[in-house]
């Protein structure tokens, strides 16, 4: 018995094509959970600093007695935070404000030689200043993840793809200027 | 609302005055694209190397095995269609030598191939089998010998400086996206890092403790940024790759070399009891290493069995019989490694450095991009350029670190400027009164003019600094009140001890009292006069694995970093005048040379083959006479001489 040489040929462009597409679509999956391990990362070190928060406030509330409004404020951020919901544009704001309550917070302390003094506090400091960075660069590596994802589902193949599989456009971890000033006006 | 961000990450790219002409994405990808085309040409150098090795080692290893077969046949005869065969193959060989030298006679394609694989298929298949036997053995020796060889610590969250660095390390890690390396500190005077492991997995960022003095916090971001990436790109993965490799090469020598002399031997039997250890213990590890650089002391041409075992003086019979027996062995010993000395250093060796090169360029460009920082890096690179960079232990890894441990000036600040040389003696000579008459006093006559002035305070300084790294108190106060009406470190003199140690020392630290006395050893190693040398893998290529800090601080700059002002040229136009006449004159003698030397191995090849051809002949006519017959000839030729003796009497 012998295949035709048409026959070969075709076999052996479906295998190709349907290699191509188990291919395409691991790429599509591997990258969908690229983002979600990137975003659980941004989510662990913004519950790290809600934690942290109380910490900061109470090892500071003795020197800092004057400053009751910057104090408040910041507890006010963090509890906004906290109750941001799901949607990643409101919670980047209110994170986002958070962050500034805090580094207020330092800005006021440069005031208090004492305090600016003790070793706790520079260990408090060094804590904090970290956990800013990281998360600022979490949030710069889900960005980024973000958008390899978003550039890969626009893009020919895989664009047909993620329309039959509902993947959609995932959302940056940044504030647009209207919810900037809804938590403003909260705060 | 502006959002205030604390250190790193806070300075957002765009917001500088202007686009960097490259952006790191863009470097990333040319940096890629260069590492493609340096493996291919890594590649295609070792296939060009195999060449005039297969040619040696293929003969040797035919000629070895007819040997044995005429011994074996000689107790128990093999069956003639072995000889029948190899005969038929060796006229083949013959023919297709004749055709393709002396143009003489015709071949068919067909014979051609058989001849071609006749002659590089064992060569290939050994050295193949011989790397893959390296990858295996390495492959799980992690990094516990080379930390325990650089005498690494764990950082202590004590202390405010090293908890810092932790958390820098976590940082990029999450930058990358990659799971937090092991950080370990150095206690060495030398200033430089370096990413260790065979895998991301189990990487180890080792940082030297005193980078932690002299970096702020976001050039020691950018440092480790710089590590971390390497480590997200796999560099670790071609470090084990291209180190095997040269260990392959070691092995070659080796085996080699194993019949003649101790040394080899020992070092083969090392390899195979470590191949034969069970567990992945410290020692172990620490075995992988000691291994390791056995292997990397063979490439050297100077520790040579063979000398030793052709030219020892005074020889037993034993010793001049061996000799005789292995004779045809010289020749492919000196071919080999002839051979692997020069393609090693002309041709793989350069192509795997600039690789490495692409490589360190590659993690530049990620440091960048996971800290969008490109001055920090550009500082810290130029702080290292300042600093000594050795680290003791670090031999056989130096390929690893950031910067070329054998120092690298290229990158090294201005000299200082004549405020600032005046501000400098100034503040030394207000801090006279601090100093006690223990310090030594300098001979030299104060002589006006600020150059030697300078060079005099200088080495006043230096001893005032020793005086203070053996213990002296006074002399460590006087640097202490010298460097706070200086600011900070004094920048003129980057030889000085760390002076935040120094005090730590004088208080009881028992850490910086180490790292003290070593500061206070490699000086004096320095002033003895014993040269750094290249080390590790520098000794293989003549080109360093670590590109200039001046041309990464080029590219750092296309990606946005201005600190350092472009416009500043060493040289200019004068230099590069005498360097290109220089080149001009050089450059066709070093081909000369090359080529020279390309026939000296040629020669050496044949040499291997004749002596081969002659030692096969001598011991197939050692088997092939009938010696019973001529033993019993040789009796009746002596019985008949008697018989004639006695006749005549």
């Amino acid at each position: 018995m012998s295949f035709s040489p048409v026959l070969i040929a075709l076999a052996v462009v479906m295998v190709l094509v349907l290699w191509f597409a188990f291919h395409a679509y691991n790429r599509l999956v591997r990258m969908r959970n690229n983002v979600r391990n990137a975003w659980s990362d941004v989510d662990v070190q913004l519950t790290f600093r809600h934690d942290l928060v109380p910490n900061l406030v109470e090892s500071v509330k003795g020197y800092m007695s004057h400053e009751r409004q910057t104090l408040e404020a910041v507890t006010k951020a963090r509890s906004a935070a906290m109750s941001a919901g799901a949607d990643i544009s409101t919670r980047a704001a209110a994170e986002m404000a958070l962050g500034s309550a805090v580094g207020n917070l330092f800005l006021s302390a440069e005031r208090y030689p004492d305090l600016k003094a003790s070793q706790n506090f520079l260990l408090l400091q060094e804590q904090l200043t970290t956990t800013e960075n990281r998360i600022a660069f979490a949030r710069q590596h889900y960005n980024e993840t973000v958008r390899q994802f978003n550039t890969l589902i626009a893009e020919f193949p895989w664009n047909l793809m993620a329309g039959q599989f509902g993947y959609a456009p995932e959302k940056m971890f940044a504030a647009g200027p209207q919810d900037r000033a809804t938590v403003q006006m909260a705060s | 609302m502006s959002v205030p961000e604390m250190t790193g990450a806070a300075s957002s790219f765009t917001a500088r005055a202007g686009r960097p002409p490259e952006t790191f994405f863009k470097a990333q990808e040319r940096n890629r694209h260069a590492t493609w085309r340096m493996s291919a040409l890594c590649v295609f150098a070792a296939l060009l190397m195999g060449i005039p090795l297969t040619l040696v080692l293929s003969p040797f290893f035919y000629a070895v095995t007819m040997a044995a077969a005429e011994v074996v046949n000689h107790f128990s005869p093999l069956p003639p269609e072995f000889w029948k065969t190899s005969s038929d193959l060796a006229r083949l060989a013959f023919r297709v030598a004749d055709a393709v030298f002396n143009q003489r006679g015709t071949v068919n394609p067909q014979e051609l191939v058989l001849a071609a694989a006749l002659i590089f298929l064992p060569g290939i298949v050994v050295a193949l089998m011989l790397w893959a036997g390296m990858l295996l053995l390495f492959r799980h020796g992690g990094v516990g010998g080379t930390l325990a060889s650089l005498n690494a610590r764990e950082p202590n969250p004590q202390d405010l400086k090293e908890l810092q660095l932790a958390d820098t390390v976590q940082e990029m890690a999450i930058a990358a996206g990659l799971p937090a390396p092991k950080v370990m500190l150095i206690d060495s005077p030398g200033a430089n890092a370096a990413a260790i492991g065979t895998c991301a997995t189990d990487a180890h960022i080792v940082l030297c403790r005193r980078l932690l003095d002299d970096l702020n916090r976001e050039q020691l971001q950018a440092l480790v940024g710089h590590l971390v990436a390497s480590v997200g790109n796999g560099d670790l993965r071609i470090a084990f790759t291209v180190t095997s490799i040269f260990e392959t090469c070691g092995l070659i020598v080796t085996l080699i070399n194993a019949p003649f002399g101790r040394q080899s031997r020992s070092t083969l039997w090392r390899i195979i009891r470590y191949s034969f250890r069970r567990g992945t213990g410290a020692a172990k590890a620490a075995d992988a290493e000691q291994v390791a650089e056995l292997l990397a002391d063979t490439l050297d041409m100077n520790s040579s069995d063979i000398d030793r075992f052709f030219n020892s003086s005074n020889p037993g019979l034993i010793r001049k019989a061996l000799r005789l027996m292995f004779f045809p062995f010289l020749f492919t010993n000196i071919a080999v490694e002839l051979t692997l000395w020069f393609f090693l250093n002309l041709l793989l060796g350069p192509c795997m450095a600039l690789l490495w090169r692409t490589r360190r360029y590659l993690a530049d460009a990620g440091a960048v991009e996971l800290t969008r920082n490109p001055d920090a890096l550009e500082s810290a690179l130029q702080s290292l350029s300042n600093d000594c960079a050795t680290v003791a232990g670090g031999s056989w890894a130096s390929h690893l670190f950031v910067v070329n441990p054998g120092g690298d000036r290229s990158l090294r600040g201005d000299s200082a400027s004549t405020e600032q040389q005046r501000k400098f003696l100034q503040a030394w000579q207000t801090t006279a009164s601090t100093g006690s008459p223990a310090i030594p006093a300098n001979p030299l006559p104060s002589v006006p003019g600020t150059a030697t002035e300078l060079a005099r305070v200088r080495q006043e300084m230096m001893s005032t600094a020793m005086s203070a790294a053996m213990g002296n108190a006074d002399a460590a106060a006087r640097l202490q009140v010298f460097a706070q009406a200086m600011g900070v470190d004094p920048a003129l003199v980057h030889e000085l001890p760390n002076i935040n140690d120094l005090m730590l020392a004088q208080r009881g630290d028992r850490a910086a009292q180490a790292r003290v006395r070593m500061h206070r050893q490699s000086r004096q190693r320095q002033e003895s006069g014993a040269g750094r040398g290249q080390t590790g893998l520098q000794t293989v290529s003549f080109v360093s694995f670590h590109p200039p800090l001046a041309k990464r601080a080029k590219r750092l700059q296309k990606m946005g970093a201005h600190l350092i002002d472009p416009s500043r040229r060493r040289g200019g136009l004068a230099g590069k005048i005498v360097l290109a006449i220089l080149y001009l004159i050089l450059g066709p003698l070093l081909v000369t040379c090359g080529v020279l030397m390309l026939l000296v191995i040629v020669m050496m090849i044949g040499l291997n083959l004749l002596c081969l051809g002659l030692w096969l002949a001598l011991i197939h006519w050692l088997f092939a006479v009938d010696w019973g017959s001529v033993i019993a000839g040789f009796t009746r030729f002596v019985q008949d001489v008697a018989a004639a003796f006695s006749r005549r009497r």
